[in-house]
């Protein structure tokens, strides 16, 4: 039995191997692609393009405009008429205006109290709320600056006010780098997406050339057919796995790993193993390749989305948290920001494992059951 | 020569419409997917759960809270009793922020000395903890002018208790700052791209698997005809799937929208005919549809999410990402659809966009029928 599934096992893996194309681009998503989301910084809200309209011009103003700086504002451009500023937002050139008032000067200088108007595009949601944030603190420590002045103008000893002092600990990820978050959760999706695509795909032209029903008249029985459709799968996204940690999440992010990779490998198997079963359910539902992908996308997309890293549970409402229980990448990306990033060890991370295990058993099973009907029933 | 096209737009959309359950799930994902996102998705980072450690338990140590849960930003979980349970809450992700007030916070502050207070944040999500931290100490400062005002105000040095620089934020075209205003028309732009080309990517390469191809390359219609017919029928219904996203968009969901469905519906049309040509050039180059359905995954649908402006707009990113952003129709169609949606801009404002879309059809269908070479054999 074992040479036969063996026999069978070489057949699929030298179908996917084959495919030369199919072979370059499995490379390529499992380095280029994880690289460029790494690179991505696609979600940072970083540089706002910044315009100033400074009715004020004075040496106050100039102050000020000078605190607006890079990491968080990048001013592209000084504004001359008022009719600029409509411009500015509506061509895209710039995310916020800043607008000091006339009076700016006369306001520092004397007791008064001056008013900034900042007026950012809300076509750009997130950049706007955070870039309000980020000047309210500007403007604040700059009036904390004034206070001083004022103060020592007045003849104060020491000038220096109440102060607060930040002493900020970023847990698990130090500097922040999004780098690991976004290129470890891109080789996470990489994993569920290829395992469901390529096994689903290999089952559904099988179908579509009628080749299955020969492998019906063969003496294999239906697990080792099933079997031999989804270790290939395995064996590939695992070994390609191991490739983008060697090539890229470690030399060019400087991902640490800070766990145990022979434990974050086996639950990657189980996990592969779960995600391939499903592939040959859809592929066993669909009659054709593009009812497959449409199929998979309907099924991909949700737990994608329910899966934590797009929306952190805290904002998800409490069906779509309840939801997120069935999705298995949830507990994968879970498992997998624990060992690699925490350290956790296998006992701290029971309930992922556990959770990946359980939907992965159900998949099989139910997958297996149907594949098993399908073949009898041709 | 018109005859030869029609027959071949005419057998491809019988092949569209003939497996209703391919047709059904073709209009019908696009919209379950965006409603999905569109119900949940939160882009904005608001009412973080925070939890604080006070060891001061004094007036102002609560003033100091107050700020923090006033604010939009945070959500108060807890106060804890110990640095032990803060870190248990920060692990556990009960909470994303945690902040240690230490015991002569009050007298420090009152005395005009600096207080030492320790932030925590969870870096799991990076960009998130990035936010965060910001707001944390937009807070700060904010305490520490009004504190500022007012101690320099005790102490006769000002008049007033007036903090000298205040900011007035307001928000043009989107001024409820809904995340869904600009959200759902941004998904609406990626899946005008993804699921066209998706499908048009699997029309010439399942031909190729099933052998049919030969039919074609045997008869004697050009090869722009084949490319041509082969869209049709391809843009006709990505353009029904507009309609309803559209409709979907607007009534459903009650995205706002003050601009001209004539001008959106023809950037639409643009941008849908290069989806279409993306998705059959891809289906010209590969030779197994699995093949096919990867590359536009990963060659076509990642840079769209990442490069187009979706996420990051693309005047902050970095010089290398806006020439990348440049190549990606998504970005032209994106800036298109806010300015309609949002601000209201007509076909003035975007003709040079229109232009680029129309070149990058034309480029992508050149492509196409250029690599489709018939063989014999």
């Amino acid at each position: 039995m074992f040479r036969r599934t063996g026999g069978l096992i070489r057949k699929e893996f030298a179908q996917i191997v084959r495919d030369r194309p199919l072979m370059f681009i499995l490379v390529w998503a499992f380095t280029a692609a994880i690289y460029s989301a790494g690179q991505g910084r696609a979600t940072e809200t970083m540089n706002v393009a910044t315009t100033v309209f400074d009715l004020s011009r004075g040496p106050a103003s100039r102050e000020f405009i000078s605190h607006l700086q890079a990491p968080y504002f990048k001013i592209v451009s000084y504004l001359d008429r008022e009719s600029e500023i409509t411009a500015s937002l509506d061509n895209g050139q710039a995310a916020i205006v800043v607008i000091i008032p006339p009076d700016f000067q006369r306001d520092i200088d004397g007791a008064g109290q001056a008013h900034i108007q900042v007026l950012t595009d809300g076509a750009l949601a997130m950049p706007a709320t955070v870039s309000i944030a980020y000047i309210a603190a500007i403007s604040a420590r700059y009036s904390v600056d004034v206070l001083d002045r004022r103060a020592r103008v007045a003849g104060a000893a020491s000038a220096r006010g109440p102060a607060l002092d930040e002493r900020l600990r970023v847990r698990f990820n130090p500097n922040m780098l999004s780098s690991w978050f976004a290129a470890l959760l891109e080789l996470l999706n990489m994993c569920t997406m290829i395992s469901l695509l390529v096994t689903a795909a290999n089952l559904v032209r099988e179908k579509e050339r009628g080749t299955l029903e020969r492998l019906l008249v063969s003496p294999a029985r239906p697990i080792e057919i099933f079997l031999a459709k989804i270790i290939p799968t395995v064996i590939i996204v695992l070994v390609l796995s191991a490739l983008s940690f060697a090539v890229v999440l470690v030399p060019a992010f400087g991902l640490p790993i800070r766990g145990s990779l022979v434990l974050f490998f086996s639950v990657t198997a189980l996990y592969v193993f779960a995600m391939t079963s499903m592939g040959i359910a859809i592929a066993l539902a669909a009659r054709n390749m593009a009812q497959a992908v449409l199929l998979m996308i309907l099924i991909l997309q949700p737990m994608i989305f329910l899966s934590g890293a797009w929306n952190p549970p805290e904002s998800m409402s409490p069906w779509m948290r309840g939801l997120s229980l069935v999705s298995p990448l949830r507990y994968f990306i879970d498992f997998a920001f624990g060992v690699i990033l925490k350290g956790n060890t296998a006992s701290m991370l029971v309930w992922d494992i556990a959770g990946i295990a359980i939907l992965g058993t159900v998949l099989f099973t139910l997958s297996l059951l149907s594949f098993e009907r399908r073949l009898r029933a041709s | 020569m018109p005859s030869r096209l029609l027959a071949i737009i005419r057998k491809e959309t019988r092949e569209v419409l003939r497996d209703p359950i391919y047709l059904a799930l073709a209009i019908v994902v696009p919209i379950i997917a965006t409603t999905l996102l569109a119900l949940g998705f939160v882009l904005d980072v608001k009412n973080l759960p925070v939890a604080f450690y006070d060891q001061d338990r004094s007036p102002l140590s609560r003033d100091y809270m107050y700020a923090f849960t006033d604010s939009e930003y945070f959500r108060l979980v807890t106060i804890a009793n110990s640095p032990e349970e803060l870190d248990r809450l920060i692990a556990s992700a009960t909470v994303r922020a945690a902040v240690v007030i230490p015991p002569d916070f009050s007298r420090r502050l009152h005395a005009g000395e600096s207080a030492t207070v320790q932030i925590l944040v969870d870096g799991t999500f990076p960009s998130r903890a990035l936010i965060a931290s910001g707001y944390i100490t937009a807070i700060d400062a904010q305490f520490v002018a009004m504190l500022g005002a007012d101690y320099a105000a005790r102490r006769g040095f000002v008049r007033t208790s007036m903090v000298p620089v205040t900011v007035d934020g307001r928000v043009w075209f989107n001024p409820s700052l809904e995340t869904k205003n600009s959200l759902i028309p941004g998904l609406m732009v990626i899946s005008l791209m993804f699921y066209p080309a998706l499908l048009a990517a699997l029309v010439l390469v399942r031909e190729k698997e099933r052998g049919t191809i030969f039919n074609l390359y045997c008869s004697p219609v050009a090869r722009w005809e084949v490319i041509l017919g082969k869209a049709v029928p391809y843009v006709g219904l990505a353009m029904v799937v507009y309609a309803l996203l559209f409709a979907l968009n607007i009534f459903v969901f009650h995205v706002r929208f003050v601009g001209s469905p004539l001008v959106l519906t023809l950037a639409a049309l643009l941008y849908i005919t290069a989806s279409v040509g993306f998705g059959l050039a891809i289906s010209v180059f590969t030779s197994t549809q699995v093949a096919a359905m990867l590359v536009v995954f990963i060659g076509l649908m990642t840079p769209s999410m990442l490069f187009s402006g979706l996420m990051t707009p693309v005047s902050s990113m970095e010089p290398s990402a806006r020439f990348i952003s440049r190549f990606i129709p998504a970005s032209y169609f994106i800036a298109m659809v806010r300015g309609v949606y949002l601000k209201g801009l007509g076909f003035g404002h975007f003709a040079h966009d229109l232009l680029t879309l129309a070149a990058f059809a034309a480029i992508v269908y050149a492509v196409a029928i250029l690599g489709f070479r018939k063989r014999a054999g």
